[in-house]
């Protein structure tokens, strides 16, 4: 049966037609529901953020009258202020560690895991769990699981392991790195199901592919299992390298950016600017160094996206 | 098919929206306090206050009395960080009529930046002036006006695990030189001098450079220095800090630096209340929670006593320091009922009720004496000591009382890099110098009281 040419052509013009319509309510509805987050928004981050702007170019308490100084924040964080530089060499430690060993743990456990099944969820679960501790039990834990005389080292003292009863806290060597293990154990784990899940998307038949062609298991996590998490690698590597600056929490807790300075990061020396110091001025100069840092690190993989990497 | 949203719906969603957003502008409506009724109803002010130990005990000694003897005035104890929250709601118009401060320094730069009420008038109608010692009185005042009245006095004294002391037939140190040959003896003998930390609180680190430069370099160099007359790198303070560091790299501190450095408040009391350790400079807050540590309650039975750290020359100096302010908030609707609480807060019956119910330091008035019926009488001894030294002007300048915030926070943070050999002595005062003299031009420097 054909349909009769007029027919169907009016009908498709009120298909279009009803189309058209709806796409405009869908439109309207859309922006309905956005504007109000979007106002939201412009206030508690866009508003802010244009003021951190002003602030990072004057002499300011965080109450009262800002003076403006022009760059004089920054001539001041890049010429005199040496705990700043030894801050930011700290975060590049972070950044590094947080880059490498975290990352090898979590490849190593997901590759792991992918392979278990009995009990795999639990096991799972165990790995997650200290993801979703507040940050606040964790350091507190492991402040006491360092702690010289009450910890970890003293049990194993007492059963004749000696040398591991250190205050690695309290000892400006390591106290930088004690904390970044603290923190690691809280992050390995979360890695490791992000992984995990990714590594789960990869079709079976690559690895029977690469079994067939005689691959041994690390030939099939290099050539299979590493190439098809590589976004999600990658975007891991962003992300934590923006985070790594932003890092704040256990440093706090447990050492305050001491002793001697020896742990401290920008983050803490930015909050000692402006909380304990007041010069809130000094530390929008900071927190403004710190976002063009974050940014140089999207626009290097920015540009990498750009000549075919695949983020 | 009809889609499922029609005009209709769409028009009823952009009407709930538009509605939601005008409820949330609408106004208040107006409260009893507003209407001709109002004279009949209590005004209702507001505290903030952090939660801790003893503030169930403070709230029940202070406000609940308040409330409970008149019917004009109610005050409603808000729960807050109060640290986190003041700023912002007092930059912002809002926050509590009456103002609790970590001390005259934050106390000093609120008011410059207009903040605080001035209450010389409410001094004047309630008595103030008389009430408060007259240093401390005089600590509140920023450019001619009172803006805050101290909360609790402190000090620090030297405390020393009596039990242990008795039993090794040691006498408490009265003067520095007999406290270093003590401290040398104590550690041969396989014991700690000193307990202490700095991992919970570096800020604790300020009791130290504090100590030493007043029992060292003297209160009478250390206020030449607050009011600019010497430089902070004289040579006395120089000293001061050599001693201090000589101490600590011996392990006369916790055993060693990195142990200090690595221990918390309930490690360090727990070795000096155990005898670990047997001597501890600490400020009278001690008293809020010794009686958790000594005494017959547990298994050691270990005692505790005290004596005044030992300075150069003997003469007993106690350092004064003064724990928190408190202030009425500019934009308060109610500041005469602000001024009636603090009124009632700083009577020496309500003091004394805080020192003896909720273990917490008194503020400087006078008259509190009379109240301190239960309080220990050790306790009760530090607090007569110290009035006394007071009174008689032999009294020295805690850091975080007197000295301006940068100067402050340069000296308890970059102490440690004296420690760990960053540093010396010499190029961590110069700095502080340095700092202090740029604070003290930009009138940063809180009121010193004279000698």
């Amino acid at each position: 049966m054909t349909a009769n040419p007029s027919i169907q052509d009016t009908s498709s013009r009120r298909t279009a037609s009803l189309g058209k319509g709806m796409a405009v309510r869908r439109g309207l509805l859309a922006w309905a529901l956005i504007i109000p987050i979007t106002l939201v928004h412009l206030v508690v981050v866009v508003g802010p953020g244009i003021s951190g702007l002003y602030y990072a170019l004057t002499d300011w308490s965080g109450i009262g009258k800002a003076e403006f100084i022009g760059l004089g924040n920054f001539v001041e964080l890049f010429t005199e202020d040496l705990n700043f530089r030894a801050a930011f060499r700290h975060n590049l430690f972070w950044m590094a560690f947080f880059l490498t060993v975290p990352m090898i743990m979590a490849l190593s456990a997901a590759s792991l895991l992918a392979q278990i099944r009995r009990g795999a969820m639990l096991i799972r679960s165990m790995f997650y769990l200290p993801y979703v501790l507040p940050s606040i039990v964790s350091a507190f834990t492991w402040s006491m699981l360092l702690n010289p005389s009450l910890g970890i080292g003293a049990a194993l003292d007492k059963i004749g392991i000696k040398g591991l009863d250190h205050p690695w806290l309290g000892d400006f060597r390591t106290a930088l790195a004690a904390i970044a293990f603290a923190d690691n154990w809280h992050w390995w784990g979360f890695l490791s199901i992000l992984f995990l899940t990714a590594m789960q998307a990869i079709p079976v038949d690559l690895y029977d592919a690469a079994k067939i062609d005689g691959a041994n298991r690390w030939q099939q996590f290099r050539n299979v299992t590493l190439p098809g998490i590589r976004p999600t690698i990658l975007f891991m590597l962003l992300m934590t390298a923006i985070w790594s600056f932003l890092s704040f929490d256990y440093v706090w807790i447990l050492t305050q950016g001491g002793p001697s300075g020896a742990s401290e990061l920008v983050s803490s020396h930015l909050y000692k600017q402006a909380f304990l110091r007041f010069e809130a001025g000094y530390a929008a100069a900071i927190g403004l160094t710190v976002s063009l840092m974050a940014g140089c690190i999207v626009g290097g993989f920015t540009i990498l996206r750009r000549r075919g990497w695949e983020i | 098919m009809r889609h499922w949203l029609t005009r209709t719906r769409f028009c009823g969603v952009l009407l709930c929206l538009l509605a939601l957003v005008l409820a949330g502008c609408a106004p208040v409506p107006a409260t009893q306090g507003e209407s001709g009724e109002a004279a009949m109803e209590p005004v209702e002010i507001t505290v903030w206050l952090s939660q801790t130990a003893q503030s169930d005990c403070i709230v029940a000694e202070s406000v609940d009395t308040f409330n409970a003897k008149q019917d004009e005035v109610v005050v409603n104890v808000e729960r807050k960080a109060t640290t986190d929250s003041l700023r912002p709601a007092l930059a912002a118009g809002s926050g509590p009529d009456v103002v609790q401060l970590g001390g005259p320094v934050f106390a000093a730069e609120l008011a410059l930046a207009g903040q605080l009420l001035p209450m010389d008038a409410y001094a004047d109608e309630f008595g103030w002036s008389e009430l408060f010692h007259d240093w401390a009185f005089n600590v509140g005042v920023v450019e001619g006006e009172l803006f805050s009245l101290p909360q609790e006095l402190e000090t620090l004294v030297l405390f020393y695990n009596k039990t242990v002391f008795e039993e090794k037939g040691w006498q408490p140190p009265s003067n520095l030189e007999e406290m270093i040959s003590l401290a040398e003896v104590i550690q041969k003998d396989g014991l700690i001098p000193f307990a202490g930390q700095s991992s919970q609180c570096n800020v604790c680190n300020e009791w130290y450079v504090g100590e030493f430069m007043n029992q060292v370099a003297g209160p009478e160099l250390v206020y030449q220095a607050l009011i600019g007359e010497v430089p902070f790198d004289h040579p006395d303070f120089v000293r001061a800090i050599e001693i201090h560091n000589d101490m600590m790299q011996k392990g006369y501190y916790m055993g060693s630096l990195e142990r200090f450095q690595a221990a918390n408040f309930e490690e360090f009391t727990t070795a000096f209340a155990t005898g670990e350790a047997v001597m501890n400079m600490e400020g009278t807050w001690f008293y809020g929670r010794e009686a958790d540590y000594f005494g017959e309650g547990t298994t050691h039975g270990n005692d505790w006593d005290w004596v005044p750290n030992p300075s150069v020359d003997g003469t007993p100096i106690f350092s004064i320091g003064l724990g928190g302010t408190q202030s009425i908030n500019k934009s308060s609707a109610h500041p005469r009922e602000a001024a009636m609480y603090l009124s009632h807060y700083f009577s020496p019956e309500v003091q004394g009720r805080l020192v003896s119910v909720c273990n917490r330091g008194t503020a400087p008035v006078r008259g509190v004496d009379e109240f301190m019926e239960g309080v220990d009488p050790r306790m009760q001894a530090i607090f007569a000591a110290m009035n006394d030294a007071f009174e008689a002007g032999v009294y020295g300048y805690t850091l975080w009382t007197f000295f301006p915030p940068k100067t402050d926070l340069y000296l308890y943070e970059e102490l440690e890099k004296v420690w760990s050999g960053q540093m010396t002595a010499q190029e961590y005062l110069t700095r502080a110098n340095e700092i202090f003299q740029e604070e003290l031009a930009a009138g940063e420097v809180p009121p010193t009281p004279s000698r």
